[in-house]
């Protein structure tokens, strides 16, 4: 209904305009030309007066050149002077018909009428209008309109006779009758009338006029003053008139008829009316196609949008004629496949784990919760045994290249709606659907089988195991986060157990102690401060001086007391949780010495990292950092690092220990001797420190095997420059040995036990005073 | 007064002892002296037997000369034309009409004026000629000059009836007798006479170019 009204409101919009400039034209063409036709009359019947002026004007002139004329005709003389009425009656008539006069009177000097063509005895009577011979006797001659005794109104023309003296007036009337008026009329393009009118009525005398408007026109100058033009009404037909004196009791009236006038501006606007109305029609109707062409097309892009909007993407946009609305097609349809690209995208950045192409674990806990409630089905969570391991030696990217291979042969275990999921690490979890026990422990042998097979990764053959731990629903639980949990619990219990997989229902409710989710107590430790670094303190025995000491890690457990390291340093290199705890080990010793250091005490400490610590790409910014924001020098620190922590990836390892050494912090070989490295490699690390095993220095007292490891190590370590440090001296012999081997410096409870940082700064001033003594 | 006028007066009187002479001054109303007013002298007890007479009036730069002419009855007048061009002159006048139709040079016959009264002369060529001939039954009549005098001589002594006649008076002053004795009489006389207006004339040939 919306397209609908637009497709008419781009019409009615349109006409609308269309037609109300259309009005404003009229409207102005209208007044425009009624405004012209008002000026043409005035103009008209001032022009028109002009010209009867001119007219009456030019007739007087010929009337009386022709009187005058007359009068010197010598034979028209000859005759008047012979005083005899009847001859000078016949050329009177004679002579007045050659010019055109019906009236001719003569008159002697004396003002006697002597002859008369309208009377047969006019001798002795006085002449009718002694008004024009007393304009003559002083001016020669005088003209001027009379009415005559029958009626009629003539121009009438008085002329002297000379012979030489004046011997009679001659008088000349000239009709003035409707053929005046016409021959007027013809020449001034007006209607003309005359009439006489005094104060009672007017009478007309002659007329261009016809009928009826003849008969009314008297009635309608009652009104009407000289000179000024009016506009008078006869019925239906309008007249601008104009009133002129003609003669002293006559007037002639100008007239221009306004319908004439008009006329052809009539015509003119009836043609613009037919133009304007034909143009209208044509645009609407051009406007309603042309409204329908933009609006159908728009149509149906609408409900193309409407598609796209309810999602489905599937419908390609129609191809329209390549105009704009076409070119907004194109863009629609690209936006579209845009839509759908970016929404696969991003459905598979949420439900997808881009390693493995495997559902991740939002997908897994959405899968699960539609599936039928009370329905039966099974969770079961997979970690690959000894991965970490396999990560450690062959390193990540070969680690992840791992997974994802796995990831492929696992989920060709399941069938739909089953589904594989990767939860995170090297743990995957399965849903299957409809399973019950035996189902589930039949997935289990599957699952093994499939893992029995070796991996093939770049030519080499890996064996992965796993282990498997298994929930049921509904007995292990309704929701997803329950079943996931307890299956992860079962599976902790299969790993430790070396046994394949554990169903959750067979370890019950309570999970076992020590396995208590280790991770999430570690996490929690770090959070409460749970955990406490010591300090070991290392003496230099050709001094007797602490300048170095070891840090080591204390988990001051709520309900188990202070654990050692060993007790879950290798579980957390083992789950990774190692990259939570030595940033934060790193920190919290460095802001020591820092401390230590401001209270004087200058003290460099050893920290432990591990294998996977090395590796880390991030560990020498956090050194770099760490050391900076606490204004420590870099030396001011040493890194222990075992043999079998550079075994893992030496070229990775190498480069880090590198870009630790530019930096110039102190690098330590710790439990030298334990493994294969030789010191032809070592040489080539960059590396200050050789750190024996403890287990041969506890014996260089018995075994002179050890004692002369040890003593051999010293001396190749002096010779390649690096300080050779001895831990496990636990006797005062030992102690001594050491001293006299040349070791530089001595750890051990020999020393001291590792201590609280707070009992460091005592225990070495009263060391040092216990020296002195 | 031209010297002829004085010497044909004191002509006169040596002449006829008893002849008299009589001066007449005439005047507008205004006292201006009027030209060209004809004094005529008609004898009460018999009027001398006629003598034949001529005159001439001619027609010179299309004008008549002279403008007034008076001459006794049966005085024959020429119409003697001196312009390069014809004439047509003509009188409708009661007491003398006639015709002369285009005529170039003297006419062979004169226009005999055989009976008084006044005859005003045109052209019918020239509108704006006019003259004037009174027709009197007396040898006694004179013409008053641009200063208004007429001087009648060799009148003999008697009773006269004295009239005035101006070609433009507005009324003819009414006549009256008059003594005429030994001695020279002299006379004023008012006249209310019309301004002369000249018609229009054309232009001649000559001054058209
Ligand atoms: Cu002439």
């Amino acid at each position: 209904m919306i397209f609908r009204s637009l497709q008419y409101r781009i019409a009615i919009v349109f006409v609308g305009l269309l037609i109300l400039v259309m009005a404003l034209m009229l409207a102005m063409v209208t007044r425009s030309n009624e405004r012209i036709v008002a000026a043409e009359m005035t103009r008209e019947i001032s022009a028109g007066a002009l010209v009867f002026k001119r007219v009456i004007e030019q007739n007087r002139r010929q009337l009386e050149t022709a009187a005058t004329v007359l009068s010197a005709d010598f034979a028209f003389r000859d005759a008047i002077a012979t005083q005899d009425q009847p001859t000078i009656r016949s050329v009177l008539r004679n002579h007045g018909a050659r010019i055109g006069a019906k009236v001719m009177m003569v008159i002697n000097p004396a003002g006697e009428l002597i002859a008369d063509t309208q009377r047969g005895d006019a001798a002795s009577s006085s002449y009718p209008v002694p008004d024009l011979l007393a304009v003559a006797e002083t001016q020669g001659m005088s003209t001027d309109f009379k009415q005559m005794r029958d009626g009629q109104l003539y121009q009438m023309v008085l002329v002297p006779i000379l012979a030489p003296r004046l011997i009679a007036w001659v008088a000349m009337g000239f009709p003035v009758d409707d053929r005046w008026a016409v021959d007027l009329s013809q020449m001034t393009g007006l209607t003309i009338s005359v009439v006489r009118h005094d104060d009672k009525s007017t009478a007309l005398l002659a007329s261009s006029l016809d009928g009826a408007r003849r008969l009314a026109l008297p009635a309608e100058l009652q009104t009407l003053a000289q000179d000024t033009p009016k506009l008078l009404s006869f019925g239906d037909e309008h007249f601008q008139t104009l009133l002129l004196p003609l003669g002293k009791s006559a007037s002639v009236v100008l007239q221009r008829s306004l319908e004439q006038a008009e006329a052809p501006y009539r015509s003119m606007q009836n043609a613009l009316y037919s133009i304007v109305m034909g143009a209208i029609a044509m645009f609407v109707l051009g406007s309603i196609l042309f409204s329908r062409r933009i609006a159908g097309p728009v149509n149906q892009l609408a409900a193309v949008a409407k598609r796209i909007q309810e999602g489905d993407y599937a419908h390609p946009v129609p191809t329209l004629p390549p105009d704009e609305i076409g070119q907004l097609a194109v863009s629609l349809d690209r936006m579209r496949q845009g839509i759908a690209e970016r929404e696969q995208k991003i459905l598979k950045l949420a439900y997808e784990d881009t390693l493995t192409g495997l559902a991740n674990r939002v997908r897994f806990l959405e899968t699960f919760d539609r599936h039928p409630k009370g329905t039966p089905a099974a969770i079961a969570v997979l970690d690959l045994d000894r991965f970490a391991m396999i990560n450690d030696a062959l390193g990540h990217p070969i680690g992840d290249r791992l997974l994802g291979i796995v990831g492929e042969r696992l989920a060709n275990i399941v069938a739909p709606p089953g589904l594989v999921a990767r939860l995170w690490g090297d743990e995957f979890a399965f849903l299957l659907m409809g399973a019950d026990e035996a189902v589930a422990t039949r997935f289990a042998e599957l699952l093994h089988a499939t893992l029995r097979a070796p991996f093939a990764l770049d030519g080499q053959r890996l064996d992965v195991g796993g282990s498997l731990g298994i929930a049921l629903c509904p007995q292990d639980g309704q929701d997803a986060n329950t079943l996931l949990r307890r299956a992860e619990l079962a599976m902790y219990l299969a790993k430790r157990k070396q046994i394949g997989f554990v169903l959750a229902s067979g370890i019950g409710g309570d999970p076992p102690h020590e396995h208590l989710s280790l991770i999430g107590e570690m996490r929690e430790a770090l959070d409460r401060l749970e955990f406490v670094v010591h300090y070991q303190p290392k003496l230099d025995p050709s001094t007797g001086r602490i300048k170095t000491a070891e840090a080591l890690l204390r988990w001051q457990h709520p309900a188990k007391g202070l654990l050692p390291p060993l007790s879950f340093i290798p579980f957390a290199e083992q789950t990774g949780f190692i990259r939570e705890i030595t940033p934060w080990l790193l920190g919290h010793v460095i802001a020591q010495t820092a401390r230590w250091r401001a209270e004087g005490l200058i003290i460099v400490p050893s920290i432990n990292i591990s294998a996977r610590d090395l590796l880390n790409p991030e560990l020498v910014e956090q050194v770099r950092k760490l050391t900076a924001a606490h204004e420590l020098p870099p030396d001011g620190i040493c890194l222990e690092i075992t043999e079998s922590a550079l075994m893992e990836d030496p070229a990775l390892a190498l480069e880090h220990l590198n870009q630790l050494a530019a930096y110039g912090t102190r690098i330590s070989i710790d439990d030298y001797g334990s493994g294969q490295a030789s010191l032809a490699y070592l040489k080539t690390l960059p590396v200050h420190e050789l750190k024996i095993d403890q287990t041969f220095i506890r014996s260089v007292i018995d075994s002179p095997k050890d004692a002369a490891i040890v003593n051999s190590t010293i001396l190749l370590g002096h010779a390649l420059g690096l300080k050779v440090v001895a831990e496990g001296a636990e006797t005062s012999a030992d102690l001594e040995w050491l001293r006299n081997s040349g070791c530089d410096e001595v750890q051990g409870y020999g020393i001291a036990r590792p201590m609280p940082a707070a009992e460091l700064p005592g225990w070495i001033a009263a060391f040092a005073w216990k020296l002195h003594q | 007064m031209t010297l002829k006028y004085c010497l044909a007066a004191l002509f006169a009187s040596c002449l006829s002892a008893q002849a008299s002479t009589l001066e007449v001054h005439v005047s507008t109303p205004a006292g201006k002296s009027v030209e060209d007013a004809a004094v005529v002298l008609e004898p009460v007890a018999g009027i001398p037997p006629p003598r034949e007479a001529r005159a001439s009036i001619a027609q010179q730069d299309r004008d008549f000369v002279p403008y007034v002419t008076i001459v006794r009855t049966g005085t024959a007048i020429d119409f003697p034309n001196r312009d390069p061009l014809k004439h047509h002159v003509y009188s409708f006048s009661s007491a003398k009409r006639f015709e002369i139709k285009l005529y170039a040079g003297k006419p062979a016959q004169p226009v005999i004026f055989d009976k008084p009264g006044e005859v005003a002369l045109g052209c019918n060529i020239h509108d704006w000629m006019e003259a004037y001939v009174l027709v009197v039954n007396t040898p006694y009549f004179a013409k008053t000059s641009l200063q208004g005098r007429a001087l009648l001589a060799d009148v003999p002594p008697g009773r006269y009836r004295l009239r005035f006649w101006h070609p433009r008076q507005k009324a003819e002053p009414p006549a009256h007798e008059i003594e005429i004795g030994g001695r020279p009489a002299k006379l004023e006389q008012v006249m209310d006479v019309a301004a002369r207006v000249f018609k229009p004339r054309q232009p001649t040939d000559a001054e058209l170019y």
